[in-house]
């Protein structure tokens, strides 16, 4: 075995330093530039060609080797776009799989480098799917591993879609829900309008069959949400969910009564002069596509609607009046 | 304020990222097919000439298109991103590069190239080549050095759109073309399980704006728009119109509290509920909605998503759009910044994403 590789399986130093004199013996493979009907041409540095020549060569003669694996790693550094080089270093790590002795820790090492490379490129979501397939050939994985990086990116940036997917996608590979409930509480405590939060929130009960109670402590907790900031368009939406998915759609009078508490009395209104002023264009939305289901509060329903473009949220104006056309065609508002 | 007044400024802007580059882009390097495309189109909506002035960069445009040799079979083909990229013998082509590319030579009116059909076969043998067999949706390459779906990218619902596209561009058009090179039922089937209960689609019950676009956008060329439920059209009508940022009525309450609000967005889209609005999702939902309904225009409110375009995001100094008011512009928010505009002037196909004086071309 070449001294490289063996320093790289030498678990007390996972990380040999880039040295390009460790590829002195490969003929590059230059760069093509500098041609007269170019377009976006680049004026490289000496390191970028250098690099990528020597790159492109050991992909070409699919080289695998820890020297590759490490030129890998300055590639990615210089163009995390490169796809093709992220496909290379997987291969190569698959085939150090072959010889290692420890292929768990040879994948966690993996992951580790993945972290850093994550930090640097927190919009990049090759990152993601290099993770998964890491994790897909991963002999133990673990998902206690997999929360450091998540809490990192999730606290650097609340609403990552990538890193919220990638969440999901743990879940589902570990079937391990049981955390998810107070880690989302945390992030709605700190911003009660995240969406992400409680779009995963949505998605941990619909895998995880919670029961008749479960479900009304879920309902309690929302409202206690929505009370807290009634023009909160995330609150009303994940209501709605748990009605539509876990109560059939039936609405009671109790969540009716409470949705009446931020309407100010709109839907009993006689005319639509001097609306009067109301928490939550949200609360008046919900109740209006409710009355909207049932012959008999129909009329209600367009009220809310009317009273929607006329004051609480008339940019939509557009949109109520059409709610209103399907109305009175005999649809329900939806 | 109108996108014209300031036509010079953002055609000095769009060319500037054409011409030789500073060092400090290598990291886009690996995307200049992205790059020409963006720009290229840009100019053709500001009614440039584009064909007159690039015609003679076709040549290296060409030099992208790279073929992969099969033992018994007639080879694959497509395009690579960047000459950086391209190794003989390593299978280093994308769907999305070969869409910009493609597209890039139709504004260009390569007709040679577009017409020959054993070429369109092979391209379309590279998006076949790409469908995952467990769930219908594609990755967006292949492996290095096999003609198998890449192990390590993602396939998410850009690249089921951009597979379709590339299809269509390529000469299919009704359902038994596409299937001659993909499974358009597992297809179709992937695309309906990204829906949210909301509406719009998304991964895992998050609806996205660019997502939503994207599945549509599919559905649309495939002519499967019949496979939604008319509930779930309502219902994404109403989330897609929910994304355009207001300041009046009880939407103000929000200034006070909500983080991702500022009151100046008015008029502007958000990509997902509770963020900022920006130039791009602008893009991504209208065309959703023109998708959904020719009513449209009156469902949302298209003179004030003028407004937030044309004065909040339109740069007057140095020509371009950025996403919000704050960032620089950029080629991309550039791109979708003038393509909403023209959307709502009705001259643009948001489906391909190129002025309607380009893609009728491919109508007939
Ligand atoms: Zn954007």
């Amino acid at each position: 075995m070449s001294p490289w590789i063996s320093c790289t399986l030498d678990k007390d130093k996972p990380d040999m330093p880039f040295n390009i004199e460790d590829y002195k013996d490969i003929e590059p493979l230059p760069i093509t530039t500098g041609l007269p009907d170019e377009l976006c041409e680049i004026m490289y540095t000496d390191n970028y060609k250098q690099i990528m020549g020597i790159a492109r060569a050991l992909v070409q003669k699919k080289e695998y080797s820890a020297r590759a694996l490490q030129l890998t790693s300055e590639v990615i550094g210089m163009a995390p776009a490169f796809y093709t080089i992220w496909n290379y270093r997987y291969d190569i790590v698959k085939w150090q799989m072959e010889t290692h002795s420890n292929v768990p820790e040879l994948l966690n090492n993996e992951l580790s480098w993945l972290d850093e490379i994550t930090l640097n490129n927190p919009k990049n979501y090759q990152i993601w799917s290099y993770r998964q397939s890491i994790l897909k050939i991963h002999p133990s994985p673990s998902f206690k591993l997999e929360l450091p990086i998540l809490q990192m990116m999730i606290d650097d940036d609340t609403k990552n879609y990538h890193v919220w997917s990638y969440r999901k996608w743990c879940l589902l590979l570990f079937q391990d829900f049981s955390n998810e409930l107070s880690y989302t509480d945390t992030l709605i405590q700190r911003d009660v309008y995240n969406n992400s939060a409680w779009a995963h929130r949505m998605f941990v009960l619909k895998s995880t069959a919670p029961s008749g109670n479960d479900i009304n402590d879920e309902i309690n907790y929302v409202k206690e949400k929505i009370e807290l900031v009634p023009q909160n368009i995330s609150v009303w939406t994940y209501l709605r969910g748990l009605y539509e998915y876990f109560r059939k759609d039936v609405y009671d009078e109790e969540i009716i009564k409470f949705a009446e508490t931020f309407t100010n009395n709109v839907f009993d209104l006689k005319t639509l002069e001097n609306l009067p002023p109301v928490e939550s264009s949200y609360a008046i939305e919900f109740l209006s596509f409710v009355y909207s289901k049932n012959e008999a509060t129909q009329y209600k329903s367009i009220t809310g609607y009317k009273a929607l473009s006329e004051k609480y949220d008339p940019v939509r104006v557009g949109l109520w009046d059409h709610k209103i056309k399907r109305i009175q065609q005999g649809n329900r508002a939806i | 304020m109108s996108l014209n007044n300031n036509r010079k400024k953002h055609i000095k802007f769009i060319e500037r990222h054409l011409a030789l580059l500073p060092g400090s882009h290598e990291a886009q390097d690996v995307n200049k097919m992205a790059i020409v495309f963006y720009a290229i189109e840009s100019l053709c909506a500001l009614e440039i000439d584009t064909k007159e002035i690039y015609t003679k960069n076709l040549g290296w445009i060409h030099k992208h298109y790279s073929k992969i040799s099969l033992e018994n079979d007639e080879p694959i083909a497509g395009f690579v991103g960047s000459l950086t990229m391209d190794i003989a013998g390593v299978n280093t082509i994308s769907l999305p590069n070969t869409l910009f590319a493609l597209l890039t030579l139709l504004i260009l009116d390569d007709r040679a190239f577009l017409t020959d059909s054993i070429e369109m076969g092979r391209i379309s043998s590279f998006v076949s080549a790409c469908q995952l067999e467990e769930n219908g949706s594609f990755m967006s390459a292949l492996n290095f050095d096999s003609i198998e779906a890449s192990s390590v990218d993602s396939n998410d619902l850009r690249f089921c759109y951009i597979a379709v596209t590339i299809l269509y561009l390529c000469g299919s058009r009704t359902i038994n073309d596409f299937s001659r090179y993909i499974d358009t039922e597992k297809l179709v089937e992937f695309i309906s399980s990204q829906k949210c209960n909301v509406g719009g689609f998304g991964q895992y019950g998050e609806p996205h704006a660019g997502y939503t676009s994207c599945a549509l956008s599919a559905l649309k060329l495939l002519d499967s728009l019949d496979r939604l439920s008319e509930e779930f059209i309502e219902k994404s009508i109403t989330w897609l119109v929910q994304r355009q940022v207001s300041n009046i009525g009880c939407s103000k309450f929000e200034n006070e509290n909500n983080a991702s609000y500022d009151e100046f967005d008015h008029g502007g889209f958000q990509g997902r509920e509770n963020k900022f609005a920006d130039t791009c999702y602008v893009f991504w939902c209208l065309n959703s909605l023109q998708i959904l309904t020719p009513d449209w225009q009156t469902l949302c409110n298209t003179s004030l998503v003028r407004d937030f375009l044309l004065n909040r995001t339109q740069n007057l100094v140095t020509g371009g759009f950025s996403k919000n008011d704050e960032d620089d512009p950029d080629l991309y928010h550039t791109c979708l910044g003038i393509a909403s505009l023209k959307l709502i002037d009705e001259s643009f196909n948001g489906v391909l994403c190129i002025p309607k004086n380009i893609s009728s071309s491919l109508e007939s």
